[in-house]
């Protein structure tokens, strides 16, 4: 069953096209990964999904729904992770965390927030701190957790592993391939290479704009890293893939 | 809402500005409370005076003119009880007078003058603080709600989180309007309380300042939006400021005073003192004919005896005479007033800043029309003096400083005869 659908997707910004007719979609329980260089339109799909920025030709659609169609509906069921998200530093990660579920219209008690920070590995000790305080991967934490505790049928997530440590990197993946056994669906973006083959059952290459490649299946079976590695190099024309 | 509430309360920079907000209007209050309470302690004692010295100096007459001319009377325009808000037309225009049995225009206008400490960017009072200083803390408050969310990478985050981020902004919106407007009204109330203003009055300042914030806070949200960068916001809301708070006020002043050309206040006092210096040397016939065009009643009283070169009677008479030689220019003055000020009341519409002062002062009893009722009240003062000095002095009745003391008209302000 597809949960994202992106067809012949054109977009344009500033009057400059930066999409070129893409074409992919995500299945239900899957983990896709969009992969490519700077300004190679990454972040772009992932703002013309939310209804960010408008489809100047082709469609996408959510579980249906089109954003254009009805954009708050749309964001119901994505939890969205920007990219280096920065949440109110002068709030300590409960104080945010309860902030930003309230947007949502969601209650949460303070175990179950507790049980999803855990889940990211963020000390015990830091979560009464403000955030000012946190280095990069702890606030990159945090805005994990506030995307789990959405608990939306959908993720949407912008660099997700940026700042994080290699431990924390490994965790977050394990806890990724957890949320699609759930059956959630998630769609990354990242310029990770490796991390992207670790996490995801599909990748999608995009440079310039368009898809250029795509990479696994839904059987589960692994990608090979050197082949993405190689294409990513090739076909992105990246000098080198950062790991 | 909640959140929101706490939101606000851990936002330092919103507290500070609300802090401002409640200091000066506090500190406006205060010093209008306490510029009041000098006002009506200085016209306590004065009246105190008014009276010692009186007694003392018709004690010493023996006639009716010279009581006249050596008696002052204090005429007063108290604040009322809700001037420690707006001080409006008392900062520039007279509050008191001490005026005697002589020609009257010149007395009242003897002092007209502006006062230069006030004369550029007024009285720091609480209607200062409203209709400046509020505008100024509204865009402090708003001018970044949208385009700092933009900047710090959460503005995304919080549209998707909130599904439609309208609610959002609208939230953060009232309660920062919320806050301030209570940080502004606190000490309006409590110096309402300690000057015992009617309810009324506050509630009607209350709405004023309520209409106000909305229309600043709605004009904020409208122009600070996500596609500038906050400083280009605070740039643009300045200027805007600037223009409707400062520039505006300042051209529609410009622009009334150009069109409606004002007599100054000097040439009454000229005209009015030429004349009177000027009825020494013509006939008494002459003085005596002008003086009973309108006082007719006295026309069987103004024979003189040729020998006599000075009587107390003529001397009413030319003094009388003197103010009719100046009502013209006296009546233009104060239609010119009217009108100046009818003009830019009109005009004010399009400067809110102006239309709130205005408003307060109206409230206050300070505006223009309130001067020019305690200059009216002193005119008819005048003449209830005259009516009943005339029939002492044209009649030559015997002098009594007790029927003196005890009949003389005593002044009665606006508030007083209410």
């Amino acid at each position: 069953m597809t949960a994202i659908d992106v067809k012949d997707l054109k977009v344009e910004r500033s009057g400059k096209a930066v999409l070129h007719g893409i074409r992919f979609s995500v299945q239900v329980g899957e983990v896709f990964a969009l992969l490519g260089g700077n300004g190679a339109g990454k972040s772009t799909t992932l703002l013309t999904l939310l209804g960010f920025l408008p489809v100047a030709a082709g469609s996408v659609s959510l579980n249906g729904i089109s954003p254009s169609a009805n954009v708050k509906k749309i964001r119901d069921q994505v939890a969205y992770l920007p990219e280096a998200a920065t949440l109110y530093p002068h709030l300590n990660a409960y104080e945010n965390l309860g902030y930003f579920l309230s947007l949502s219209k969601l209650k949460l008690s303070k175990a179950e927030l507790d049980a999803t920070l855990e889940k990211v590995d963020l000390q015990t000790d830091a979560r009464s701190q403000k955030m000012e305080t946190y280095s990069k991967g702890m606030r990159q934490k945090v805005s994990i957790a506030l995307a789990l505790l959405r608990d939306t049928p959908i993720l949407l997530l912008d660099e997700p592993t940026s700042g994080l440590d290699p431990v924390a990197i490994d965790e977050f993946n394990r806890l990724v391939r957890s949320l699609a056994a759930e059956g959630r669906t998630i769609l990354m973006v990242t310029h990770d290479v490796y991390g992207a083959c670790q996490v995801a059952d599909r990748i999608g290459l995009l440079r310039g704009g368009e898809l250029v490649g795509l990479f696994g299946s839904n059987e589960g079976q692994k990608i090979d890293t050197q082949t993405v590695h190689k294409a990513f190099t090739e076909r992105t024309g990246a000098k080198r893939a950062v790991s | 809402m909640r959140h929101e509430f706490f939101f606000l309360i851990k936002d330092r920079a919103a507290l500070l500005w609300m802090t401002i907000a409640f200091i000066s209007a506090m500190m406006a209050v205060l010093l209008g409370v306490s510029e009041v309470y000098q006002q009506r302690t200085a016209l306590a004692e004065l009246q105190k005076l008014d009276r010692v010295e009186r007694e003392l100096t018709l004690d010493a007459q023996s006639d009716w003119g010279n009581a006249a001319y050596y008696t002052f009377h204090l005429t007063y325009d108290p604040p009322s009880d809700f001037a420690f808000a707006a001080f409006g037309e008392r900062d520039v225009s007279p509050w008191k007078h001490r005026i005697r049995m002589l020609a009257l225009e010149g007395q009242i206008y003897e002092t007209d003058a502006d006062n230069p400490d006030f004369a550029l960017i007024g009285r720091f009072d609480y209607s200062f603080v409203a209709a400046l200083l509020t505008p100024l803390l509204i865009i402090l408050l708003l001018y970044d709600l949208r385009s700092g969310e933009l900047a710090a990478g959460r503005l995304n985050l919080i549209k998707t989180s909130a599904g439609q981020a309208k609610r959002v902004w609208l939230m953060r919106s009232t309660l920062r309007l919320g806050g301030l407007y209570l940080a502004l009204l606190t000490p309006l109330w409590i110096g309402g309380v300690i000057e015992g203003t009617p309810t009324s009055t506050l509630l009607s300042a209350s709405l004023a300042l309520l209409i106000y914030t909305l229309f600043w806070g709605a004009l904020v949200y409208l122009i600070a939006n996500e596609r500038r960068t906050g400083s280009a916001n605070l740039t643009y809301l300045t200027g805007i400021w600037l223009l409707v708070c400062a520039v505006l006020p300042a051209l529609l002043v410009l622009t009334v005073n150009k069109s409606v050309s004002l007599p100054n206040g000097g040439d009454i006092v000229l005209t009015q003192r030429e004349a009177v210096n000027d009825a020494w040397d013509i006939p008494k016939d002459v003085t005596y004919k002008a003086f009973l065009e309108r006082h007719p009643t006295w026309t069987d009283f103004t024979g003189w005896d040729g020998d006599k070169g000075f009587e107390w009677k003529w001397y009413y008479a030319f003094q009388q005479v003197g103010d009719q030689k100046a009502e013209a220019l006296s009546q233009n003055y104060r239609k010119a007033r009217e009108q100046r000020d009818a003009l830019i009341g009109k005009a004010s519409f399009i400067s809110p800043a102006s239309l709130l002062q205005r408003q307060l002062e109206k409230l206050a009893h300070t505006d223009m029309k309130a001067s020019l009722a305690y200059e009216e009240s002193i005119r008819d003062y005048h003449k209830q003096l005259r009516k009943w000095h005339y029939p002492r002095i044209f009649s030559n009745k015997p002098f009594s400083s007790d029927a003196a003391l005890a009949e003389i008209p005593k002044y009665q302000n606006v508030l007083e005869r209410k």
